[in-house]
């Protein structure tokens, strides 16, 4: 029986040494895995160089980057000693990468398919970057992949040099952030299912619900109305008649940090097989409809607006939530509202980063439901009944596509395909095979767009 | 006749609902097409970790009745197969006994609102 050596190839940056820590096994010895499949991680630091003057660091905000491994061909895995020492020195790191380190052995390696033909070195480990932004540099729980609360994370595939990576940033509620991030181990999923070159970012929907309004106010603000809410914020909490506890002080600093950040306009530190590059901002921005909730806080002084989902203002403490009672008012949005809103922020990203918006639409059936009259449901009825809500919002969806450029995902259509009450139960959240369908739709989409733009 | 209402499997996988609003009280006369309940159901039995899965139904009967007995009060969790209230389909039926048969309803989903029990700052 032949065995293959995995190695775990070039990864570069420089100006610094590039140093890791022991290896994460995800399976036992004798695993048979599958290509694409991760298989462990390491957690990596970068070092600078000898004679480098000191300056800032690459991904210094990303105080979790790790770098997972996936053969390139699938296989019984037979795991080397000595590379999995444990405790801190699974976490620290202490091993300057080499590229020529072998980890273990693929035994029954599938070495006649077309991944194996394509690649001179076969065993040479796939290499998935990971990184994670703290929503607070407190937030450290140095165990596993992406550990603790991050207000960005974000994964690419690194072991193509000269490849272009394009960018999606997944802006989207759980139907979203599932395709994306996944709900096994993050971004391993979508990554086994996308082998092409891809950066995949996850930007999560809390505090603030990440609607149309919402979203454009984070695109357009300046950093004068930056500091101007910054200063109402504090003012808020700290003259009002409620004294903050420790709820409101770390609720206030997410969705201070939510408020002045857009991440549509961020820029993007990668790590490659030929060194340290810097990506534009994202080439496509996933939504999900189900975000655009039907009403809004709007800000009574400075006009802006917030808006929370509802099991996320339990969060907030009592001075929250009476400055959000006392200095917001809410504000309806009609379903014309919302395609006024979708106009107005696809044409603001097309303007500004020449992103590309991709809309998940809403599932707009349920099996549970008899409905002989609609006598029992006030007027009007996409204000009372989800279906109708749904079919309202999906059809407004299909007539803003007409003349404006932006590409749905079908939800509503694939949960019918593939069965609602078993894969999307509550409208939302989805089974990993109504994921996989999903993301496969997107995958389509991007690969039928135009190429990424330069960055 | 005496007919009951018992909280039926509006999902597969939910185990229990809550009362969120009531529209009848007992010795209400309700036709076909009225309100009886709202209801909430969060199938991961009210004790999420992540983005709960809830959603909101309505119960409306399909059929002239007068509720004899309810059962249920805002706020309340009732668990699926629960008795939740009792009706006569005649004005003099009689207030004892096994009822003959389920009370006829639709059940539809329906936006959170405010006048929900969820909604109030209990």
């Amino acid at each position: 029986m032949t065995s293959l050596a995995l190695s775990c190839g070039p990864l570069e940056a420089e100006g610094y040494v590039v140093r890791r820590s022991g290896m994460h096994w995800l399976h036992d010895d004798g695993y048979v895995c599958r290509p694409n499949e991760v298989i462990g991680f390491c957690n990596i630091s970068l070092e600078q160089a000898s004679g480098r003057r000191s300056g800032k660091f690459p991904l210094a905000g990303e105080m979790e980057l790790h770098v997972a491994f996936a053969p390139r061909i699938g296989g019984r895995l037979r795991i080397s000693d000595g590379n999995s020492p444990g405790g801190y020195l699974n976490a620290l790191g202490l091993h300057v990468w080499n590229p020529n380190d072998v980890f273990g052995y693929l035994e029954e390696a599938q070495r006649d398919d077309d991944a194996a033909q394509a690649n001179p070195n076969p065993g040479e480990l796939r290499l998935l970057m990971i990184a994670g932004r703290r929503m607070s540099e407190l937030a450290d729980t140095n165990i596993g992949i992406l550990p603790g609360w991050h207000s960005r994370s974000r994964a690419w595939w690194c072991d193509q040099p000269g490849s272009d990576l394009s960018t999606l940033l997944c802006l989207g509620l759980c139907d979203a952030a599932g395709v994306v991030r996944g709900n096994e181990t993050p971004f391993v999923e979508a990554f086994e299912a996308t082998p092409s070159p891809a950066h995949f970012v996850y930007v999560p929907d809390h505090p603030m619900v990440p609607c149309a309004p919402i979203l454009l106010e984070q695109l357009l603000r300046s950093p004068a109305q930056n500091e101007a809410l910054a200063a109402d914020l504090s003012a808020g909490l700290s003259g009002g008649s409620v004294v903050p506890n420790a709820d409101d002080w770390m609720f206030a600093g997410a969705l201070l940090s939510s408020l002045q950040n857009s991440p549509m306009r961020e820029k993007y530190d990668v790590l490659t097989p030929a060194g340290l590059r810097q990506l534009g901002p994202a080439d496509t921005i996933l939504l999900s409809m189900a975000a655009e909730v039907r009403s809004v806080l709007r800000h009574k002084k400075l006009g802006y607006s917030v808006q929370m989902l509802r099991h996320r203002q339990t969060a907030a403490g009592p001075a929250i939530r009476s400055w959000l009672s006392s200095a917001f008012e809410p504000v309806k949005r009609t379903v014309d509202d919302v395609q006024r809103d979708y106009r107005k922020l696809i044409d603001a990203v097309a303007a500004q980063t020449g992103a590309r918006v991709v809309i998940l639409n809403r599932m707009s059936t349920s099996g549970f439901e008899d409905i002989t009259s609609y006598a029992a449901f006030d007027a009007p009825l996409g204000d009372t009944l989800e279906n109708i809500s749904a079919k309202e919002m999906n059809l407004m969806l299909h007539d803003l596509a007409k003349d404006c450029d932006f590409s749905i995902v079908d939800v509503d259509a694939i949960a019918a395909d593939l069965g609602g009450s078993e894969h999307l139960p509550d409208g939302i959240h989805h089974s990993s095979a109504m994921q996989a369908m999903v993301r496969a739709e997107i995958s389509n989409i991007l690969n039928t767009a135009d190429q990424p733009k330069s960055n | 006749m005496r007919c009951e209402l018992r909280l039926t499997r509006i999902n597969p996988n939910m185990s229990a609902a809550v009362v969120e609003s009531l529209y009848a009280k007992a010795g209400s006369e309700m036709k076909a097409g009225d309100k009886l309940c709202d209801l909430s159901v969060d199938l991961s039995s009210g004790f999420s970790q992540y983005c709960p899965p809830i959603s909101y139904y309505r119960v409306v009967v399909r059929e002239k009745v007068r509720l004899q007995e309810l059962l249920i009060g805002l706020g309340d969790s009732c668990d699926v197969g629960q008795l939740m209230a009792v009706f006569g389909t005649e004005q003099d039926d009689p207030r004892e006994g096994a009822p003959a048969r389920s009370l006829r309803i639709t059940t539809a989903a329906i936006a959170h609102h405010s006048g929900m029990w969820s909604a109030s700052d209990r």
